[in-house]
């Protein structure tokens, strides 16, 4: 079930990537990395919530061995 | 793992890729950036405009001087790019104010040229603000176009939630405090210590990132502000209070003084953050206080606003889920005699 959610957020993230108008390529996107930017930044979050969710069932674990 | 469980955590990951991903690639609204020269005589002039964001073209970009209402015309207009235009003007005698402004259809940079030779006032040009020109045209959702803050305005969406994150984590941490002056509870005690901690990782990253936002804005890390110091005192508040904790050995007594301490330092962080900055008796180049306005002046269409709440919304939610993992391996880590 990771994966779809996982999925979904993504496509979430693609949806916001409207199209631009003319006048945008001469300075935010003229050159065309700025979109490097914007997809390091979605791994980022992406990479913190993997190691919160990660962090989160490892101490659910250790939750159920105690009782 | 059930999903009624972690609802609250993917949404807090779905609202920081939403709102980081559109805080970046949203662009600003068409501006007037740059004239030069800074200032006219009568007498010809020849002036450079620059846009940023701007799609000026020839025959249809119209450029005008305005001073006390009186508009001059140019006598020749010509477009080197999108976002260059020179007008050649015949300035005259007479003008009345000081400063004129410049309009490129309906972009107006206010005041952009210092007037020598005022007189009574001028009859006004025919020329003015080309309301239909697509020359200038806004993307469908933009950002305000702001000088000096210019594209940095998108750090509204990344440093101002870094202190909506602290004051929620250190309100839960005063509650937790109240209920341990009620209870004796050595749990709500730890739960208020551990929130106070991830509070001051937020306090930190709100001091780091508005240092760096000052540097680009007001040309210096720090100035001595009273938001900026205000929010210097409410960290080192905050550090007094695990200084305080670590003096008392025994661990309920520690329990009932620490909160007390802890509900005058969440009232000190309101005092300092949200009632000192905001007297008009104290001057603040920090936005939304000492009498300056906050965006909010910029941001008539709630385009900010848009992106901002779910930025707020979902760093909250991180320091939230950031605190529970604490708690709950803190439980596990080190169980509190009962």
């Amino acid at each position: 079930m990771r994966t779809p959610l996982l999925l979904s957020f993504l496509f979430l993230a693609l949806t916001t990537m409207a199209q631009a108008p003319g006048w945008l390529e001469n300075t935010l996107y003229g050159n065309g990395k700025f979109n490097v930017v914007v997809v390091v930044v979605a791994l980022i979050i992406l990479g913190i919530g993997l190691w919160m969710w990660r962090m989160d069932r490892r101490i659910s674990t250790l939750e159920k061995d105690r009782k | 793992m059930e999903l009624r469980h972690w609802w609250w955590k993917f949404l807090a990951i779905a609202l920081l890729l939403f709102a980081s991903i559109t805080a970046l690639r949203t662009p600003l609204t068409p501006a007037l950036v740059h004239v030069s020269p800074d200032r006219i005589a009568p007498g010809t002039s020849v002036i450079e405009v620059l846009g940023y964001n701007t799609d000026f073209q020839a025959g249809s970009t119209v450029v005008y001087l305005e001073n006390a209402d009186q508009r001059v015309c140019p006598s020749s207009t010509e477009v080197t790019d999108a976002t260059h235009v020179q007008a050649t003007f015949d300035v005259p005698t007479g003008l009345k104010e000081h400063l004129t402004t410049v309009g490129v259809d309906r972009l107006r940079y206010e005041g952009a040229l210092f007037t020598e030779g005022l007189g009574q006032g001028i009859e006004g040009g025919a020329c003015g603000p080309n309301e239909a020109s697509s020359t200038v045209a806004d993307a469908p959702f933009a950002f305000p176009n702001r000088s000096i803050l210019y594209e940095s305005i998108r750090n509204l969406h990344f440093h101002v939630p870094m202190w909506f994150t602290m004051i929620v984590l250190m309100a839960i941490s005063m509650v937790q405090s109240i209920r341990v002056l009620g209870s004796n509870a050595l749990e709500q005690d730890r739960t208020a210590e551990l929130a106070a901690q991830v509070g001051l990782v937020f306090c930190g990253l709100g001091l780091v990132t508005g240092a760096f936002w000052a540097r680009a804005t007001w040309g210096a890390f720090w100035t001595n502000d009273v938001k900026l110091n205000g929010a210097a005192v409410t960290g080192l508040i905050y550090l007094a209070y695990f200084v305080l904790r670590g003096t008392v050995q025994d661990a309920h007594k520690r329990a009932r003084l620490a909160a007390i301490y802890n509900i005058f330092a969440f009232v000190l962080l309101v005092m300092f953050l949200f009632v000192v900055p905001r007297l008009n008796a104290v001057d603040s180049l920090h936005p939304g206080n000492g009498g300056n306005s906050g965006f909010s002046d910029l941001d008539l269409d709630n385009r900010l606003r848009m992106i901002f709440y779910p930025a707020v919304l979902g760093w909250v939610l991180l320091g939230v889920w950031m605190l529970n993992l604490r708690v709950r391996a803190a439980r596990i880590a080190e169980p509190l005699d009962p």
